[in-house]
């Protein structure tokens, strides 16, 4: 599974040049996080992966499917998309079924489907709740529902839009770990996200964004080492890479260990 | 987001630069020839000779009509045949194989058809070709409390914020595998998921509306400063007058109508 992004212009009907020539190409295996300011175009360029919005100009390429030629709903066999707002897909009464919708509807067979799910839910820590009504949960565990929901899709690529917002430290831990286990999986992994340290943690590769254009990507330890570049999209680099720079060393680390061993001793 | 939620088309028309009170005064002098009159022409003839010719004046009457016939047509065509066909006890006038349409039912379905058709033309009308904001500083010049004004000015926006929301949750479902590019049935079937968390988000955005007021002081007494001017001129303050009391006269002549006969008898 690769996904290619080719010079890609989108102009909403109202008239916002969200994106101005896009170009990206993602191996199976990726995992990358999108970040820069609001309103720089990546929930955009997010949504012309799964066909939602489809290129002005330019192309956009899931293997060997050009999203302009097949249906969201077809696309969505292939590309898991969490939205940022849980309350926008709450279309059951419980949770179980909440999350079974996308597998139903995908075509798997029931005891896949409630088995995906099942274990969809297990790994969110929601196992206990699946026959809760979806609005009964809290909002942090609504948020983690739809994570849920996406992953018991089993789609070899997953886009999750924001899925840090409102979270306490628990809530990081299992999306890292859920982050992770995707990884492990070999299954592409986007994510937008304006937790820098999030990113820095679970991410390999970065893709900054301003204003409708790709700023920098690149290894994510590279991105994080151009503070000035990522200052013109209000990004700020993450504690230790400014540690490092105000200490001058020639490093951008994104450990604690990758900061020491660059220490002079 | 930079979505506006209001149905305004920004053009420079004349229809446009009307101060809003005058076109509030004719959207009402409209409804009260439509709705105060027995017969069934008139609102026909004032969708015609009025909403028609303003439209056009503004430019706006292409969306017009096509958000019209998307509306009344469904209506229609329900009305026609379930009160044409299934009028209890008329004159049939008209033979459909074993079935057959009632006069009194065709009359009052061209009636209710041309009620809605005045209605909703008239409202499409003010709304495409006034800034909310005008409207809502006329009407307050005129001594009608905030409370009123934000009522009117949220039935305004209902549509297009019903409209956004919709188009939200149905690209969740879509991208959850639901089909809903294809022949009328698929995409009806695929609505229905949509309105639980249609209204659901709805009574949550009450809620935030609310809140949202009371913390910037929509209660206050008093008067406000506003960055807006408006434009009017002793020629239009004449017409509101004039159709104010045309409207007047129609609601007695209507009421008159309607007592006259009761009374001889
Ligand atoms: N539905 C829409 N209609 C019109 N303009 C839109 C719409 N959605 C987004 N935009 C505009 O497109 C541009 C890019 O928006 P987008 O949502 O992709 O940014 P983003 O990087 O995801 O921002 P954020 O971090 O705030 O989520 C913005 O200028 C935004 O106002
Ligand atoms: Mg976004």
């Amino acid at each position: 599974m690769n996904l290619v992004i080719d010079d890609v212009g989108f102009t909403y009907p109202g008239g916002a040049e969200a994106l101005r020539g896009v170009s990206l190409r993602i191996q199976g295996g990726e995992s990358i996080a999108f970040i820069g300011e609001n309103g720089a175009g990546k929930t955009t360029l997010m949504k012309h992966l799964n066909g939602l919005l489809k290129p002005s100009r330019g192309r956009v390429t899931v293997d060997d499917w050009d999203t302009r030629e097949h249906t969201v709903a077809k696309l969505a066999a292939r590309v898991g998309f969490v939205f940022q707002n849980p309350d926008d897909q709450i279309v059951e009464r419980t949770v179980i079924d909440e999350v079974a919708f996308g597998p139903r509807r995908l075509g798997q067979s029931e005891t896949d489907a409630l088995a995906n799910s099942v274990a969809a839910l297990e790994i969110v820590g929601l196992s206990d709740e699946s026959r809760t009504h979806p609005y009964d949960l809290s909002a942090s565990q609504r948020k983690l529902m739809t994570l849920a929901s996406v992953l018991a899709m089993r789609t070899p690529v997953v886009i999750f839009d924001e899925p840090t917002m409102g979270q306490d430290a628990r809530g990081l831990k299992l999306i890292g770990d859920i982050v992770e286990e995707l990884k492990r999986e070999k299954r592409i992994v986007l994510i937008i996200t304006h937790d820098i340290d999030f990113c820095s943690a679970h991410f390999e590769r970065v893709v900054a964004m301003a204003d409708g254009r790709v700023l920098i990507d690149g290894p994510t330890a590279e991105v994080m080492a151009r503070a000035d570049l990522l200052a013109t999209t209000n990004v700020e680099p993450p504690q230790l890479v400014r540690l490092a720079q105000a200490l001058g060393l020639p490093v951008a680390p994104l450990t604690i260990d990758g900061l020491i061993a660059a220490l002079p001793r | 987001m930079s979505q506006s939620f209001s149905l305004y088309i920004p053009t420079n028309s004349g229809m446009h630069r009307l101060h809003p009170l005058t076109k509030l005064a004719l959207v009402f002098l409209c409804l009260v020839l439509g709705l105060f009159l027995p017969g069934v022409w008139l609102s026909y003839a004032t969708f015609a000779l009025i909403i028609i010719p303003s439209a056009l004046w503004g430019g706006v009457l292409p969306r017009l009509l096509s958000a019209l016939f998307k509306t009344a047509l469904p209506i229609a065509l329900s009305l026609f045949l379930i009160q044409g066909l299934f009028w209890p006890g008329g004159t049939p006038i008209l033979h459909l194989g074993p079935l057959s349409f009632k006069e009194e039912g065709l009359y009052f379905s061209i009636q209710r058809t041309g009620r809605f058709i005045m209605i909703i033309g008239s409202f499409l009308l003010l709304t495409f070709t006034t800034r909310p904001d005008e409207l809502m500083l006329a009407l307050n010049r005129h001594g009608i409390p905030n409370s009123i004004t934000y009522i009117i000015l949220s039935t305004m926006q209902i549509i297009p914020r019903f409209q956004a929301k919709a188009n939200t949750i149905l690209d969740a479902q879509r991208s959850r595998g639901l089909e809903t590019e294809g022949n009328v049935l698929v995409r009806i079937r695929a609505l229905l998921p949509l309105i639980q968390p249609l209204l659901l988000g709805s009574i949550v955005d009450i809620d935030e509306r609310a809140i949202a007021l009371e913390v910037r002081a929509f209660g206050r007494k008093g008067p406000r400063t506003s960055l807006l001017t408006l434009h009017d001129t002793p020629a239009q303050r004449i017409a509101r007058w004039l159709m104010l009391l045309a409207a007047v006269a129609v609601i007695a002549w209507g009421i008159y109508l309607w007592l006259a006969p009761r009374f001889i008898a």
